[in-house]
């Protein structure tokens, strides 16, 4: 799989992140980096121990890690959980953590497709 | 200049990505520190602030965020040495207004782009050094100027002690009360429009209120007693013999200097009613600037020795004049010399204030410009060090010494240095006669001795000694502090302390 390829899987802007990096090798490090993020299960964790003004940070790094590299589709969805928790109060539902947790998902694996 | 002078940036952003790719897009060209939250921030700006060229801060950060750092950035001050460009994905209004306002300099918004990250980068050192190039030059500067011109001042000074055997100190300390009574006179009514520029400006020319006594014979100046009425009628040209003087510097006829100086000395000896000469000007049509004069010197003549009185204390000096007994000057003036009584005392009391006086202008004039505000820390030292200053002269009746070995000399300090004419600067001390003849031999050989018996542990040495001196024996007990280089074995580099008179 090309990067090109990749950032189309995820839904992605291939263009955007190429213009701003300016190299494909400096992208490519930094998306192979997002593999060791680890701040879904950060989330995850504030969530569950009902710390919602740390969740909010943790959603709010998703989504500036997400903007850095271009991948829109978790951008958009880490938003809008980012501006649901930003009220540090818990979750009415689960419909915006399920996108980010889908979108975020799907990133990783397709990380691991550009790797092979 | 550690690293060929590579300027540094601390990234500061809890995300490990966004570290790392800021980091990946600067460390070329760039020494690169990171922190992660900003407690960590703060850590590293307080351990080392003075040698991080530039900040990129985020904002939303676990245990301290961007805001809180700009806080203790700003009431640290650091924030005026340090330019701090906010990182953060964070980007409305109120959230750019708030950091703005707490001394942001400039602001990346995410995602980061190499080419605006360089240029806001590049433009912010820029801008920085090129100020703190600025504040540096324009410190130096005024200091030089204001190092010239109190010298002048100093010179001038010890030329009219020479010819009118009058105290040394009359034409400094005409200088001082000039500078505090005007500084009070601004503080009390909007009256008088004078800047801290003019102020000094009056106090400099005051300098030459007696200018005109060169004209005036030797014989009348120095007579011990009463002078004749045709020998006080000499006395009194001295005023216009200086204005003509001054009228006669065609070159600098028109620089506020000379102009003010020809106010002062023609006008230094008119009174408010009317009754004074050479002109008998009556109140405001005498220039404030030789109304102040004439109240400094007077002042100043009841308070110093003349060959034809003794001193008068600050108390008595006071009383007569608001008594009326000197002429009669502007009521707001007087109100100004009560004031000013308390400073006006320690400051005359103090005479080695003078040393400190470029220092204090160099900090008004440079709290004059806003756009210099940039250095407020330095501004802050140096108000420190004028402060430390004039305690330690003010409190101490002894003479303290400071002494390198490389270069081989010793520098003399405190009032008592002023008070006997002892010189400021003494090369070579050891064979020095003028420090024999300060000190005496015996002093010398202890002082020696003494020196001999300081180690690094103990570097603090005392003693007392007995020693003849102006007719009797005194005790005298010397203290100091020896230092020492950080060789390997130490070597002695120079000491500094004092002599107390017991």
């Amino acid at each position: 799989m090309t990067l090109k390829e990749f950032y189309d899987k995820i839904g992605g802007d291939y263009n955007g992140v190429m213009s701003r990096l300016m190299k494909e090798e400096r992208v490519v490090k930094f998306v192979r980096r997002f593999l060791d993020d680890k701040s879904l299960a950060t989330l995850d964790e504030k969530l569950a121990e009902g710390n919602y003004e740390e969740a909010f940070r943790a959603a709010h790094t998703i989504k500036g890690v997400a903007s850095n590299l271009g991948f829109s589709r978790l951008l958009d969805s880490s938003n809008e959980l980012t501006e649901e928790l930003r009220g540090g109060t818990a979750l009415a539902n689960t419909d915006h953590l399920d996108r980010v947790r889908a979108d975020y998902e799907q990133t990783i694996e397709a990380i691991h497709a550009l790797e092979n | 200049m550690d690293n060929m002078g590579r300027q540094k940036i601390l990234i500061v952003d809890d995300s490990d990505m966004n570290r790392s790719l800021l980091s990946d897009m600067l460390e070329d060209e760039y020494e690169i520190m990171e922190a992660s939250d900003g407690e960590e921030a703060v850590a590293i700006l307080n351990l080392r602030n003075t040698d991080i060229d530039l900040v990129l801060l985020d904002l939303v950060m676990p245990k301290m965020n961007g805001f809180q750092v700009l806080t203790v950035m700003k009431e640290r001050q650091w924030i005026e040495d340090v330019p701090v460009i906010m990182i953060s994905s964070e980007s409305s209004p109120a959230f750019l207004d708030k950091a703005y306002g707490l001394g942001a300099t400039d602001y990346i918004s995410r995602p980061f782009d190499v080419a605006v990250v360089h240029r806001r980068v590049v433009n912010t050192l820029l801008l920085y050094g090129k100020q703190k190039k600025l504040v540096d030059l324009v410190t130096e500067q005024i200091y030089e100027k204001e190092k010239t011109s109190s010298m002048m001042v100093h010179i001038l000074s010890h030329i009219m002690e020479f010819r009118n055997g009058e105290s040394g100190e009359h034409v400094l300390n005409i200088n001082i009360i000039t500078d505090l009574l005007l500084r009070q006179l601004v503080q009390i009514c909007d009256q008088y429009p004078l800047s801290v520029s003019d102020i000094h400006l009056i106090a400099t020319a005051s300098a030459l209120h007696d200018a005109g006594k060169i004209a005036i014979p030797y014989k009348i100046l120095n007579k011990p007693g009463r002078f004749t009425d045709e020998e006080y009628e000499i006395m009194k040209t001295h005023s216009m013999q200086g204005a003509m003087m001054l009228e006669k510097v065609t070159k600098y006829k028109d620089e506020p200097l000379v102009k003010t100086a020809y106010e002062i000395a023609r006008w230094h000896h008119e009174r408010w009613d009317g009754r004074g000469y050479p002109d008998g000007l009556k109140g405001e049509e005498i220039p404030i600037s030789a109304q102040v004069v004439a109240l400094a010197d007077v002042y100043d003549a009841l308070t110093s020795p003349r060959v034809y009185k003794k001193a008068f204390t600050h108390e008595q000096a006071l009383d007569m004049i608001l008594n009326g007994e000197c002429g009669s000057f502007n009521p707001l003036l007087m109100d100004c010399l009560k004031v000013s009584a308390p400073q006006l005392r320690e400051l005359l009391n103090s005479e080695s204030t003078q040393d400190s006086g470029e220092l204090e202008v160099i900090v008004d004039e440079i709290g004059m410009h806003e756009e210099l505000s940039a250095s407020g820390r330095t501004l802050q030292l140096l108000e420190r060090e004028r402060a430390k200053y004039q305690f330690f002269a003010a409190i101490s009746r002894e003479i303290q010494f400071e002494y390198t070995v490389s270069p081989n000399m010793v520098r003399l300090m405190g009032s008592e240095v002023a008070e006997r004419g002892l010189p400021e600067l003494i090369m070579d001390p050891a064979n020095s006669d003028q420090i024999r003849e300060i000190l005496g031999e015996e002093t010398m050989q202890i002082m020696n001795g003494v020196l001999n018996t300081a180690t690094p542990d103990q570097p603090i040495v005392e003693r007392e000694f007995e020693a003849l001196g102006h007719g009797g024996t005194i005790r005298k007990k010397v203290i100091y502090r020896v230092e020492w280089s950080a060789d390997e074995p130490p070597q002695i580099i120079g000491a500094y302390g004092k002599i107390i008179l017991l």
